[in-house]
């Protein structure tokens, strides 16, 4: 079933390279094909075919022998990826091992990574929100970081570009501070959001409940079925539902002809040309036979995910570049971001128990941010601000274990529909600080030989104050909505929790201050484009990865008008 | 009941003669919590009899299947042996004896020989005096948390074993392996039983 071509060796030169096929490699890799540019993907882990190699997509709890339990040879794997929680049976084979992969944390990091085609766009949260000019013009307003080089105007177009070929579902709303995307249609509310959202809007001038903005088809799509409401997505969709590079981007690039995906390549470095002042392609190490690969190409993009992509431009150096890839400014590195993780409040609601649904939603309720926008009351406590995902649901068996109750009628009792409940989380903007950074541990080596990450990176004042508020607020706006038993919640997740690692190699007007110009590309060597979450040079509050979709295909579509202008 | 009072109270049935149908069901009770009548992985003839005593008591056969119907109690010595690693299984041992050994200074026996009436005195003051599960949200728990200790634990993973199982999953609760539409609002009754998956 090789449905990819897989025979890169016979071929050593390509017109382009793209390392990792995640969300934005996945996408690079479409638009670089469909250009017509014999196009290279270098994936570190094994080839995942859509459906074909989604083993559990169908899986009931009582087909797998241990109802998803792990062993603890499985759990041994992931000391740190299992932080997460998000680890199971049904998903084990997608998370990266930790044992073969390690990484230091200076101070507390959970770095959740996949190590296989299609990367974490298998298990990403699928939230999808365009940013706004409230946050390209974040760093400029307040002096945290530097300037943007671009605005909300010179991205809209390739969010509505995006958009359209992804399939994003959600609701029209008009929001400055949200942009609408081109929508499928929105998934329903429940009873209960729906009263809670009447119960917040009503109370709260300037706040919204919407339903959450996602990445999943509620339409088929360029043969894609819509989403079934199973809520198996970490397995695998089999009707393609959701947006994955497996899914989506990766079988239309395969389409054109154009498109060669090597598994199992580490990508060791970036081969700087002295002569030439640019790349010249791409040194692997074989992870099967450790074989040493160099492949040769014109532009290269570099979609490895955030600290990845940098752990590889620290470890091309040259005479050029002693310090790293695009590395002139000393940034590299640095302004490491992410986003802060279930901070927030809960509660239960009486009256509606004569409601209940039916499908597995994959999907929440989102509170776009309220605070500090441009036209509104500014804080005096921090700059930036949070939104919320959230939902309402009705409790199941699983309350049973905190009842004080056994017997016949306990059992019977927990087979009809509990309690409602509601919670709301917040997600909270993180600024650029030059001293959150990761930076290469020699003394630490991978199963290959090659130097890992440290990372040192904490939350500082003005996330806590954030969260603070986002805190109060949640419980707030639960309680004047009428819920009971509200508690609130703030677990001090450290750094990484959110899984919207972002920064290290950030965009910028300055070549002094950043390592990527406008388009994306590494200063200095300009045939080189960074796109994935590396690239932010803020974090906004808003889920990152519809807008990295976005710089990329912008970015490719430069690269290609660059090279037909001879430019590269 | 164990074996010996068992037979010392057939020997009387018998004596007294009249009961025959009271002595065939005195022993076909005690065959259920007496006899083993599955293998274990891990656990020790004892200890297994301690989890099929608990899974009975907590999840009674009632117009649903019980715990035992399902195999809850198999399926836990399966969790046991294939999913804990050396320490969790030591410790497990070590909860199940102690609780065991709580049970003998109280009612001077262990649980799975205890009355009924016993076995509700038991549970009911673990029940009182066992730390609650937090809240949780995607997955991970968020405000106060403490140790649940073994009662609550063990109650919970009774719970998993049982609803987790093909035939409550399947045909006691509402199945519906491919929805294929989310429906936000619908009355309980046109669902019955709670959803399953």
């Amino acid at each position: 079933m090789a449905n990819f071509n897989i025979d890169a060796d016979k071929d050593l030169t390509y017109d382009a390279i793209v390392i990792g096929s995640g969300i934005s490699g996945g996408w690079a890799a479409k638009e670089l094909c469909e250009a017509g540019l014999k196009t290279l993907v270098l994936e570190r882990g094994r080839i995942v075919e859509h459906v074909v190699d989604y083993p559990t997509m169908t899986l009931d709890p009582w087909e797998h022998e241990l109802r998803g339990g792990l062993t603890p040879e499985q759990k041994a794997k992931h000391p740190k990826g299992g932080r997460s929680g998000f680890i199971g049976a049904f998903n084990e084979h997608f998370h990266a091992n930790d044992l073969e992969n390690p990484y230091t944390e200076v101070k507390p990091f959970l770095w959740v990574r996949a190590h296989q085609m299609g990367g974490r766009s298998l298990l990403w949260g699928k939230q999808t929100y365009r940013w706004s000019d409230l946050d390209f013009d974040a760093n400029a307003k307040d002096g945290h970081g530097v300037d943007w080089p671009i605005r909300y105007k010179d991205i809209a177009p390739w969010y509505t570009y995006v958009e359209k070929f992804a399939g994003i579902s959600g609701e029209a709303l008009g929001l400055p501070q949200l942009p609408d995307s081109h929508f499928l249609p929105p998934m329903e509310l429940n009873c209960v959001e729906k009263h809670v959202k009447e119960r917040i809007e009503q109370d709260f001038n300037g706040r919204n409940l919407i339903i959450g903005r996602v990445a999943h088809l509620t339409e088929p799509l360029n043969g894609r079925g819509k989403c079934q409401f199973r809520n198996r997505c970490d397995r695998g969709c089999p009707y393609g539902a959701y947006f994955s590079s497996n899914a989506v981007t990766l079988p239309a690039a395969n389409a054109t002809g154009n498109l060669t995906i090597r598994p199992f390549s580490i990508v060791q470095s970036v081969v700087y040309d002295e002569q030439k002042g640019k790349a010249s392609g791409v040194r692997i190490i074989d992870a099967e036979t450790s074989e040493e690969i160099v492949y040769k190409a014109k532009i290269i993009f570099v979609n490895a995910s955030t600290l990845s992509t940098t752990q590889i431009l620290m470890n091309s150096t040259s005479n050029r570049f002693p310090n790293g890839l695009g590395n002139d400014s000393g940034e590299l590195g640095h302004n490491l971001m992410d986003h802060t993780y279930r901070v927030g409040a809960m509660g239960t609601v009486e009256g509606f128990e004569d409601q209940y649904y039916k499908g597995r939603r994959p999907n929440g309720i989102y509170i776009p941010r309220y605070v500090n926008l441009k036209d509104g009351p500014q804080s005096d406590k921090f700059v930036r601000g949070f939104g919320f995902q959230g939902g309402g649901g009705r409790s199941g068996w699983g309350a049973g274990s905190n009842q004080e109750a056994f017997g016949g009628d306990f059992k019977d009792g927990l087979m009809k529909p509990g309690p409602w409940e509601f919670f709301i989380t917040g997600f909270s903007e993180c600024l650029p600080y030059h001293e959150n950074q990761v930076y290469l541990n020699k003394d630490v080596l991978d199963k290959w030989g090659q130097p890992t990450l440290s990372i040192d990176a904490e939350w500082k004042a003005n996330e806590l104050a954030l969260n603070d508020q986002a805190r109060q607020d949640a419980k707030e706006m639960l309680e004047r909505a009428g819920l009971k038993d509200v508690m609130e919640f703030d677990n001090k997740h450290e750094m990484g929790f959110g899984i919207h690692e972002m920064g290290t190699a950030r965009m910028g007007r300055d070549p002094k201050t950043s390592v990527l110009n406008g388009n994306n590309q590494v200063h200095g060597c300009a045939n080189v484009y960074v796109t994935d979450g590396a690239c932010m040079t803020s974090s906004s509050c808003v889920n990152p990865s519809l807008t990295y979709m976005a710089l990329t295909a912008r970015a490719a579509n430069h690269a290609v008008s660059e090279l037909k202008k001879l430019n590269l | 009941m164990n074996r010996r009072d068992a037979l010392k109270k057939s020997a009387l049935a018998l004596g007294a003669a009249a009961g025959a149908p009271t002595l065939i069901s005195l022993l076909q009770a005690c065959a259920k919590t007496d006899r083993l009548t599955w293998t274990p992985q891990f656990l020790s003839e004892d200890q297994a009899r301690f989890i099929s005593s608990f899974v009975d008591f907590l999840l009674p056969k009632t117009e649903t299947p019980g715990g035992l119907d399902v195999k809850a109690d198999v399926f836990i010595d399966l969790m046991y042996a294939k999913t804990y690693d050396e320490a969790g299984q030591n410790q497990v041992v070590a909860d199940i004896e102690k609780f065991n050994a709580d049970c003998k200074t109280k009612y001077g026996k262990v649980f799975a020989e205890l009355s009924a009436e016993d076995k509700a005195n038991c549970f009911k003051e673990h029940e009182a005096n066992s730390p609650k599960f937090p809240k949780t949200v995607w997955g991970g728990a968020v405000g106060p948390r403490e140790p649940v200790g073994f009662y609550r634990g063990l109650k919970s993973t009774v719970l998993w074993a049982y609803f987790s199982s093909e035939e409550i999953g399947k045909n006691v609760l509402s199945y519906d392996p491919i929805p294929g539409e989310y429906r936000g609002c619908m009355p309980p009754s046109e669902v019955g039983n709670i959803w399953s998956l």
